[in-house]
């Protein structure tokens, strides 16, 4: 959920503190959700389904594949135990050959027989390869599971098991055992401290060369994603450090897969605090990002595009770092790209560099920045909208005098009142904040009355005035302070040019300070 | 207290007598329930009662006393008792649900508000078994019960309609929905079954549709904050079956009322809401649905009647439609002619039609009617959404449907012509649309801003508005005529302006007519048409062209306020206002008439102000007449006074509170006007403008500081020899003032006037006070809005007194404080000061000190010189600087009494700015330039050495430019 720091007391008061407020919002992880979980996310755990029967028996064809006879889990139970070393390979192959059906594998079954610590034992019989295959397949698919599944297999004793695995001369173990390690990460920060604590991030690096056949280098860039994904807490500093230099090469790297996942962990590494976001930020890194947020690819572009925005929650000089490496060039585009989703990061990104100080802001108009955003508060679909309005609020409360003038003249007017009827009190304020942001500026200029007449002419008066009756007490006194403020009375001013001040001196203060 | 029968029987006995009619007998009694509240076990006895009295009545009364109990004292409120033990709120607790859902539907009731502000504290963590209690009546079968149920738990559930979200709100609709949506899905699906199974049972069927409507709201309100995951996977079940109960018609609930809504319609109407949501948030998800409820919706719009009960169904629906078709990628949905047409001719036309309650209205309700018709508080009728869906089917498709409609125009036209008394409903209708179709946007004050092209406008007024209009009877068809009126003031941007000055004579010729809506029209419209800017702003309509009519005009408005039911018509008090104002002195001839009209409305309205508006707007037109009056002839300001004295005197004896600030106005406004001396009769009123009861109601305060600066700029003099006296009692009012923040800024005006035109002898033993004073509250409360002020006073008195002087009292004061002042105040916040006079004040106040005050070139303070000479500069160069200290964006709007509220500013009765230093220095930057010339001809050589050693660059570039404009140079 978007936190905006702001106090929510201060909406209370007529001015506004522009100076003590900073209005980035980061990405905070919502401890309740009520939706779904997300779609456009990266995978967390994965099963081994894929690899085809062909290389593991090769006489067999597809079709004499189902002949192969499945003993029952009693019979496996007996082998594991058993001390035939060609029974043992069958029944953890059997064992894994179930664990690797499509539908409804039988994880839970497998586990409550008891044979975890068995399998973990076969992980060490370096004198078996097959054995030692067959075992760490079987486990990275019950890994795949869930929490439970994967603390049983973490209990069995699997992680020093697969680390030492990974330097094994069979690639295609150590390729399994980069899976079953990457499924272990993902679980959460506790397993993935727990792997970087027995040290399993050198012996992963070395596997990266130039060497690496393709599927390998993809287990493996997943598998590092993994070990960078999570917070509370993140994951130790001196492993970022060790990982970083390693992404940034397979940043460069053709296969789209792999530029996925290393923008993926690029974006957990600047999904915190600024220290960490600046970490990143020195590598050099994000003219990259920024390139791949033009992406054809969706799976690319997503996450550059949370990585960059992720950078611009940081500081002014981190957020100016990202557009002097063009983030803002490609964000119109992206504004208008097809996926809805993707309009709202690119939304939520912008919200945070209008969150910055002037020069930001005039640089999202020089970009060219203001026609789509109109267009998103106007037609995108009703997240976008919500992050287009943030942009607004933010760019009103830090922009110009003249900024937000050429914000109006954009059209931002129409759209942002039309909003006043979503059904959100949140965004709703939020859009009363803006609206009070434009009334100073106007105030500025000495067009107040300007500002009323377009306010009134594109029905926004009477949309500010029903919100008066809003069940929000938040969203009803602000209502009723712009309705007080600027549309009460509004009579007095068009009445005589000679219109006087009641005082000797008029002071002004009465009207701007008055509720000192 | 126990829980015994003789406490049962004493408490219905106190029930009993809080029913009574007479308060000597109430009275006592509610104060006796309020003193044993507190007591153990008091809402336990309660519950006894109203579960188990003889008499109904005892039950009511105790379960709305019970009610009321909670509501007072369920929330734990930190540092206050806790009326409420441990023991009964466990109690209460464990026995409300099974209670309410067994007691009849008024008890019921109350016990669900109960439950409900209860649940407010206490739900989830203090009442976790609630929700499975609830759900566990779901399978009861007994409607009756499970009615109660869902009234509960929506009165639990509908804050999540506008709270915002938070990680505890979440928590707790997730909780919910956990526990709830699954049954409440399961008992929708069950509900709509036994519906078909009672298809024939009138009284079952309506049980099962309060149900349904409860459901449907319940929907609505765990759907609001996000689309739930389980609503979500049951996206199927829950839209089938709206969309099939949006179609669902059963002649047993149709209703014979005609005003009430009924279950059918609240159902739908709720449905519309439902998807409405859906629509809006949740588009993607939703998308596959849409369609088909659009089809349902305009279907249903199709087939519903005109009857005002289906006000809300309609309008609703209307809106629905009219947000769809508005989104680009729904606009196929619309594309299609025949869809364009069927929707204009079947949903447009038929809800822009005059019904039988709109001319009930027009003729018993008329200020409602106006408000409605007007001011735009029509959101919720079928002709606004009516409308709204034109506008929404312009976006995309204004010519095909302008097209439509110029033909649906046309053959109501027709119609009308060939019967107008039968058929001018549907001339209204034609005219309702053609203003619907051709406003695009649309201001109280401009009319029409934007209208659509493809509609001629003008030539419609033409032939179809004006000749309504001309007609020789005002009273015929007023309906028609207040349309015309309307269209006149709505477009009159659009028409052009001859069309508008043919218009004018006939908008006066209706101010006769009987109707209130044609005659407030007429009055309206020619108020708008008077406010209307030309070229070079002046106004459009100008007095010469309105020369032949003045008479006319002001006679007819005069003779509306007389006409029944407009005594106090706000829009004919306004209109009024607005001719004098375009008329000017065309009006002088007809002053003395209209004066004692306007007087005999002030006595009048003065028994009992009930509208404001036209209370504002009589004193407006009292100070224009005024105004406009004596600036011909500045003589005839006594022939005012004593017109208005007399009623003044009343309204001030009475202490008429509406009108007292105004009365103060007008007195402002007719001292002004004095040439000479103050006359003796304001002087006799002087000292009571000085008593404090006058000035502890905050709307008093402007317009008396305004009268008592008037006082005191034309009768200084006068009050130094004959009201000495009473100036200690003038000095406590700007004490007063000063200590308050919201006020002092008026504090300052007073101080300020005092300063400028009292003579000095007379306040020289207060000066060293008034400081001490400021000083004080400097330090204790200093705000931004006080240091302005103070800064402008200060450089006036320095003006006024000269520097020596200022810099004097400070430090007789305390030693040392004038530097204290230059350098903790002035130097610092100069910048601060905003206003183009207050800073032209400032600057030649500082210029003085700079150059006037010998200790500010050999004392310490010299030190001082090049920083305050600094300050002037970025004064007159640096933007002015309007931060705001972050410990005073913490002073709460509600601190501080507003008067823009209670205080009514007459526009007219306004006074001119005024420039204490206007003609002693015209431009400051050269009087500075100058000061110094002459200052470093007094000392050669110090002033450059000062300026050329630390004075900065960009400064020095800036005092250069200013000595040289001024032609002179420094020695």
């Amino acid at each position: 959920m978007p936190v905006r720091k702001h106090d929510q007391h201060m909406k209370m008061f007529k001015n506004k503190g522009k100076d003590e407020t900073t209005l980035r919002r980061q990405r905070v992880e919502v401890s309740v959700e009520l939706r779904k979980a997300k779609k456009d996310e990266q995978i967390l755990k994965r099963r081994n389904i894929s690899i085809n029967f062909k290389e593991e028996n090769p006489s067999l064809g597809h079709g004499r594949a189902a002949e192969i006879i499945q003993p029952s889990l009693e019979e496996i139970l007996e082998a594991v135990n058993g001390e035939d070393s060609q029974l043992q390979l069958l029944a953890t192959q059997a064992t894994r050959r179930l664990l690797s059906r499509h539908k409804d594998p039988p994880i839970n079954q497998i586990i409550e027989l008891g044979i975890i610590p068995r399998m973990v034992e076969f992980l060490g019989r370096a004198d078996n390869a097959a054995l030692q295959f067959e075992a760490a397949w079987a486990l990275t698919n019950i890994a795949s599971g869930t929490s439970e599944h994967t603390r049983a297999v973490v209990e069995g004793g699997a992680i020093p098991a697969f680390i030492s695995l990974l330097s094994s001369p069979h690639m295609h173990i150590s390729e399994q055992s980069v899976w079953a390690l990457g499924n272990i990460a993902g679980d959460g920060p506790i397993y993935r401290d727990a792997l970087i604590a027995r040290d399993v991030i050198p012996p992963l690096l070395a596997l990266v060369s130039p060497a690496t056949p393709l599927g390998f280098l993809k287990n493996i860039t997943w598998t590092l994603s993994n070990l960078c994904r999570n917070k509370n807490p993140c994951p130790p500093l001196d492993a970022v450090q060790k990982i970083l230099p390693v992404l940034i090469i397979l940043l460069q790297h053709e296969d789209k897969d792999i530029i996925s996942d290393s923008c993926w962990a690029v974006s957990y590494l600047t999904d915190g605090c600024n220290d960490r976001i600046q970490v990143v930020v020195e590598t050099g890194i994000l003219p990259r990002l920024v390139e791949l947020m033009d992406s054809p690819d969706p799976i690319v572009l997503t996450p550059a595009l949370r990585a960059v925005g992720n950078v611009v929650t940081g500081t002014d000089q981190q957020t100016q770092e990202a557009i002097d490496a063009g983030a803002l060039t490609v964000l119109p585009r992206l504004l208008r790209h097809a996926r809805s989703v993707i309009q709202k990061e690119a939304a939520w990104t912008l919200s945070n560099i209008a969150a910055g100080p002037s020069h930001q802001i005039q640089q999202i108009i020089t970009c060219g920045l203001l026609p789509p955003l109109v267009e998103v508060l106007d037609k995108g679909d009703f997240k976008t909208q919500k992050e287009a309005v943030w942009v607004v609020a933010n760019f009103t409360t830090g922009g110009t005098v003249d900024q937000v003038v050429e914000l109006v003249r954009s059209g931002v007017l129409k759209p942002l009142l039309n909003l006043l009827l979503v059904k959100d009190s949140k965004t709703i304020l939020i859009i009363l904040d803006a609206i009070s942001n434009l009334f100073l500026a106007a105030e500025k200029l000495g067009e107040t009355d300007k500002l009323c007449l377009l306010v009134e002419e594109l029905d926004g008066l009477e949309k500010i005035e029903n919100l008066q009756n809003h069940e929000n007490d938040m969203v009803y006194r602000a209502a009723l302070g712009i309705i007080d403020k600027y549309f009460s009375g509004e009579e007095n001013t068009d009445l005589e040019p000679q219109t006087g001040q009641d005082g000797l001196y008029d002071f002004s203060v009465e009207k701007k300070d008055f509720n000192f | 207290m126990e829980l015994s029968d003789a406490n049962l029987q004493t408490l219905t006995e106190y029930l009993k007598k809080t029913l009574d009619p007479d308060p000597a007998v109430r009275r006592p009694a509610e104060k006796f329930l309020e003193s044993v509240e507190g007591s153990q076990n008091y809402p336990l006895l309660l519950l006894t009662l109203l579960e188990k009295s003889q008499e109904n009545v005892i039950k009511v009364c105790a379960s709305v006393t019970f009610k009321n109990y909670i509501k007072r004292n369920w929330r734990i409120v930190e540092d206050e008792p806790n009326k409420i033990c441990e023991s009964d709120r466990i109690a209460i607790k464990a026995n409300i649900v099974p209670l309410m859902l067994s007691s009849p539907e008024q008890i019921q009731k109350q016990l669900s508000d109960a439950i409900s502000i209860i649940g407010r504290e206490d739900f989830p963590q203090k009442w976790p078994d609630l929700l499975t209690e609830m759900v566990n009546r779901f399978q009861s079968g007994d409607f009756h019960v499970i009615n109660g149920v869902l009234r509960t738990a929506h009165s639990l559930f509908k804050r999540y309609r506008h709270e915002f979200k938070s990680n505890e709100l979440w928590t707790e609709i997730k909780l919910v929905l956990d526990a709830f949506a699954l049954p409440l899905t399961n008992l929708f699906k069950a509900t709509i079954e036994l519906c078909s199974t009672h298809a024939n049972d009138a009284s079952a069927l309506k049980v099962l549709f309060s149900s349904l409507i409860l459901i449907a709201k319940l929907f609505y309100s765990l759907n609001f904050q996000d689309l739930p995951e389980f609503f979500e996977d049951n996206m199927e079940t829950w839209m089938t079956n709206f969309h099939s109960l949006l179609t669902l018609d059963n002649k047993l609930l149709q209703t014979d009322d005609e005003e009430e809504a009924g279950l059918l319609e609240l159902l739908k109407s709720q449905i519309c809401d439902n998807a409405a949501l859906y629509a809006q948030k949740y588009d993607e998800e939703f998308q596959p649905y849409l369609p088909r409820f659009v089809t349902a919706i305009w279907n249903l719009l199709v087939t519903t009647g005109q009857e005002v009960k289906y006000d809300l169904l309609v309008s609703n629906a209307i809106q629905f439609l009219a947000s769809v078709c508005e989104r680009p990628h729904y606009k196929h949905l619309f594309e299609d002619q025949n869809t364009l047409t069927s929707i204009c001719e079947k949903v447009i036309v038929p809800n822009m039609e005059f019904r039988a309650a709109d001319e009930e209205a027009f003729e018993d309700n008329s200020e409602e009617y106006i408000r409605r018709d007007l001011e735009g508080s029509d959101i919720d009728t079928r002709r606004r959404a009516a409308c709204d869906l034109v506008r929404g089917l312009c976006k995309f498709f204004e010519g095909p449907v302008t097209g439509i409609f110029s033909g649906y125009v046309n053959s109501m036209l027709q119609e009308y012509a060939k019967n107008p008394s039968v058929n001018w409903k549907h001339k209204d209708a034609a005219i309702y649309l053609v203003t619907s179709l051709a406003s695009k946007a649309q201001t109280q004050k401009h009319g029409i801003t934007q209208a659509n092209e493809l509609v001629n406008l003008t030539e419609f007024f033409v032939n179809h508005i004006l000749p309504d209009l001309k007609s020789a009877t005002v009273n015929e068809f007023p309906v028609l005529k207040a349309d015309g009126i309307k269209y006149i003031m709505i477009f009159r941007n659009q028409v052009p302006k001859e069309q508008l000055l043919v218009s004018i004579p006939l908008l006066i010729n209706h101010l006769q007519a009987e109707s209130i809506v044609v005659h407030t029209y007429a009055a309206h419209a020619l108020e708008r048409l008077f406010t209307m800017r030309g070229t070079n702003n002046a106004t459009l309509i100008t007095a010469a062209e309105m020369a032949p009519f003045v008479e006319v005009l002001l006679t007819n408005l005069f003779k509306a306020l007389t006409l029944p039911g407009s005594s106090e018509n706000e829009y004919i008090m306004k209109a009024i206002m607005r001719s004098f104002s375009l008329l000017q002195e065309s009006i002088i001839p007809y002053i003395p008439s209209v004066i004692t009209q306007l007087t005999q409305k002030l006595l009048a309205v003065s028994k009992n102000p009930s509208k404001p508006h036209f209370n504002h707007y009589m004193f407006e037109s009292i100070c224009l007449s005024i105004r406009i009056t004596c600036k011909a002839n500045p003589e005839a300001v006594g022939s005012f006074e004593e017109a208005l004295f007399l009623v003044f005197t009343e309204i001030l004896q009475n202490d008429v509170q509406e009108f007292i600030p105004y009365v103060f106005q007008v007195m402002s406004l007719l001292l002004e006007m004095h040439k000479n001396e103050i006359p003796s009769s304001y002087m006799a009123l002087f000292p009571h403008l000085l008593q404090p009861v006058l000035w502890e109601r905050t709307g008093n305060i402007p317009p008396l500081v305004r009268l008592l600066q008037a006082y005191l700029e034309r009768g200084a003099s006068t009050i130094t020899s004959t009201a000495a006296d009473k100036i200690p009692g003038l000095l406590g009012v700007f004490q007063k003032l000063i200590a308050s923040k919201a006020n002092d800024h008026q504090g300052f005006y007073l101080l300020n006037s005092i300063i400028e035109h009292m003579p000095p002898e007379s306040v020289d033993q207060y000066r060293k006070q008034i400081f001490i004073l400021l000083f004080q509250r400097l330090q204790n409360s200093k705000t931004t809005k006080f240091i302005k002020s103070f800064l402008v006073f200060i450089n006036l008195y320095c003006v006024r007194y000269g520097a020596l002087a200022l810099q004097e009292i400070f430090d007789s004061i305390q030693p040392k404080m004038f530097g204290m002042v230059l350098e903790k105040i002035i130097i610092p916040e100069i910048q601060k000061v905003s206003g183009q006079v207050e800073k032209k004040i400032c600057a030649v106040g500082i210029t003085k000190i700079l150059t006037e005050c010998p200790p500010m070139m050999d004392t310490e303070y010299t030190k001082l010189w090049i920083p305050l000479l600094q300050a002037l500069i970025g004064l007159f160069e640096l933007p002015e600087d309007d931060t705001i200290p972050d410990e005073e964006h913490f002073i709460d709007i509600e601190d501080t009494p507003g008067y823009q509220t209670a205080f009514s500013q007459l526009a007219f009765a306004g006074k001119k700015e005024h420039d204490p230093v206007g003609q002693m220095v015209n431009n400051p930057r050269i009087h500075l330039a100058q000061s110094l010339h002459k200052l470093s001809t007094a000392c050669p050589g110090r002033v450059l050495s000062m300026l050329s050693t630390s004075l900065n660059a960009e400064a020095l570039q800036y005092l250069q430019g200013y000595l040289q404009a001024a032609s002179v140079s420094l020695l």
